[in-house]
């Protein structure tokens, strides 16, 4: 078994300091540990597997929606809401399709912006876009997440222009609009949407990096 | 329908962090029920996301919260299935399954109002961030040359219209901001009906009121 906190939790990520080693060999290994705790859950409704998953994954959507300006008590609900959709609904979990960190992020900021931004059918609006691609994703040819290399993710994040890792913070870690991004760093708007489109490109071509 | 006009990836972005503004993420999550392509690259956005989220150092969590976790797992409540598959095309006479809870189910029963000759507009109630409106304008209507001091995001429902841009069908999304100037034509035949969502504040009552006021002295 991996020992996923030690690789992970004294990295902060997008931070200002540069680490120049090699990007983690456990980053992919990590994905692969926590598709096969999924599936443990799914098939064998694995309770001790779930509260592996809830011990490293709860307290970082914790964090994840304070960063948002949650209540810490609603945040602890939304976490609770969101980890009791996994064990739920472990069986819609399709590892070739997304990793168990992309899934719990889906789940925290949709739960989030239905919640707390109350947004009206926010979340069936999501579970329907999620089934469009359910069908294909059963499909073997089909299987993105085999392509996705996450250490190559991990460091193009670490590796992002200062400038870039700082509207990408902005927006993932504080969720402000453009606009409210522009008006703090007085950029002009079309800067800010061309700044966060480069950097995501080279997130994208992270992810996408041969081996 | 397979759109040739895209949100920008800074807008996918955005939606992906949470922090897009209602009325864009409403047109948005419309564009996604039919924009494959788009779901992917907002695969990647979430992707990222759950990465810098996966990186973050814990916060703890209340004592106790643990075994609540724990006692929930007993819990036999059945979740409600889905209610929306985002029929966007399914039903010709039907909105976008996203727009619905602010404008209604159908086309049909759409309640315009003109706000200039051969312009009418709907307004969104209760959309708090950004503005969101239902557009329609008459064929072959020329939308005189303007620009941008703000985001604007338009999705094409019914009917088309070209600028520079290109031709802007059904599903078709334009994602412009300050540095863009357009001069949209609505092409002939049936109204071009569009959503649309800005985040101009409204004591500048955004630049729709500058893009129609031209339209009223026709
Ligand atoms: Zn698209």
């Amino acid at each position: 078994m991996i020992d996923t906190d030690q690789a992970t939790s004294k990295v902060t990520p997008l931070g200002a300091a540069r680490r120049l080693s090699p990007p983690s060999p456990h980053v992919a290994a990590d994905a692969r540990y926590w598709s096969e705790q999924m599936a443990a859950v799914a098939s064998r409704r694995d309770r001790d597997g779930f509260m592996r998953i809830y011990d490293h994954f709860a307290p970082r959507l914790q964090r994840y929606l304070l960063g948002l300006g949650v209540a810490q008590a609603s945040a602890e609900e939304l976490v609770q809401e969101a980890m009791l959709r996994v064990w739920r609904r472990a069986d819609l979990f399709d590892p070739a399709r997304a990793s168990l960190a992309t899934w719990l992020f889906r789940i925290a900021r949709n739960l989030y912006i239905d919640t707390i931004r109350s947004e009206p059918n926010w979340m069936p609006v999501q579970d329907g876009l999620e089934w469009l691609d359910s069908e294909a994703a059963s499909d073997p040819a089909s299987d993105a997440e085999a392509f996705v290399d996450h250490a190559g993710l991990k460091q193009a994040i670490d590796e992002l222009p200062a400038a870039q890792a700082r509207l990408i913070r902005m927006s993932y870690f504080e969720a402000k609009a453009h606009r409210e991004i522009a008006a703090e760093l007085n950029m002009p708007l079309g800067t800010v949407k061309s700044s966060l489109r480069r950097a995501f490109g080279k997130l994208q071509a992270g992810m996408r990096r041969t081996r | 329908m397979r759109p040739l006009h895209h949100p920008d990836e800074a807008t996918l972005v955005s939606y992906s962090a949470g922090a897009l503004p209602t009325a864009f993420a409403v047109l948005v999550s419309a564009h996604l029920g039919i924009c494959r392509h788009c779901r992917e690259q907002l695969l990647d956005a979430d992707r990222t996301g759950g990465m810098l989220m996966q990186q973050r150092e814990p916060a703890p969590l209340s004592a106790g919260a643990r075994d609540r976790m724990l006692a929930r797992l007993g819990e036999t409540r059945p979740d409600p299935p889905p209610l929306h598959r985002v029929p966007v095309v399914a039903d010709p006479d039907c909105l976008p399954a996203p727009l619905q809870p602010y404008f209604g189910a159908t086309y049909g029963d759409l309640r315009w109002r003109m706000i200039a000759p051969g312009v009418h507009r709907i307004l969104a109630d209760g959309v708090t961030g950004g503005t969101l409106m239902l557009l329609r304008i008459a064929p072959g209507r020329r939308v005189p040359m303007h620009g941008h001091a703000a985001n604007e995001l338009t999705l094409v429902l019914q009917g088309a219209y070209d600028d520079a841009l290109g031709h802007f069908a059904p599903g078709d999304v334009a994602d412009l901001d300050d540095e863009i100037e357009h001069q949209p034509v609505t092409a002939p035949g049936v109204p071009c009906i569009c959503a649309a969502a800005t985040d101009a504040p409204l004591r500048f009552s955004g630049r729709f009121a500058r893009l129609l006021q031209p339209l009223i002295r026709f």
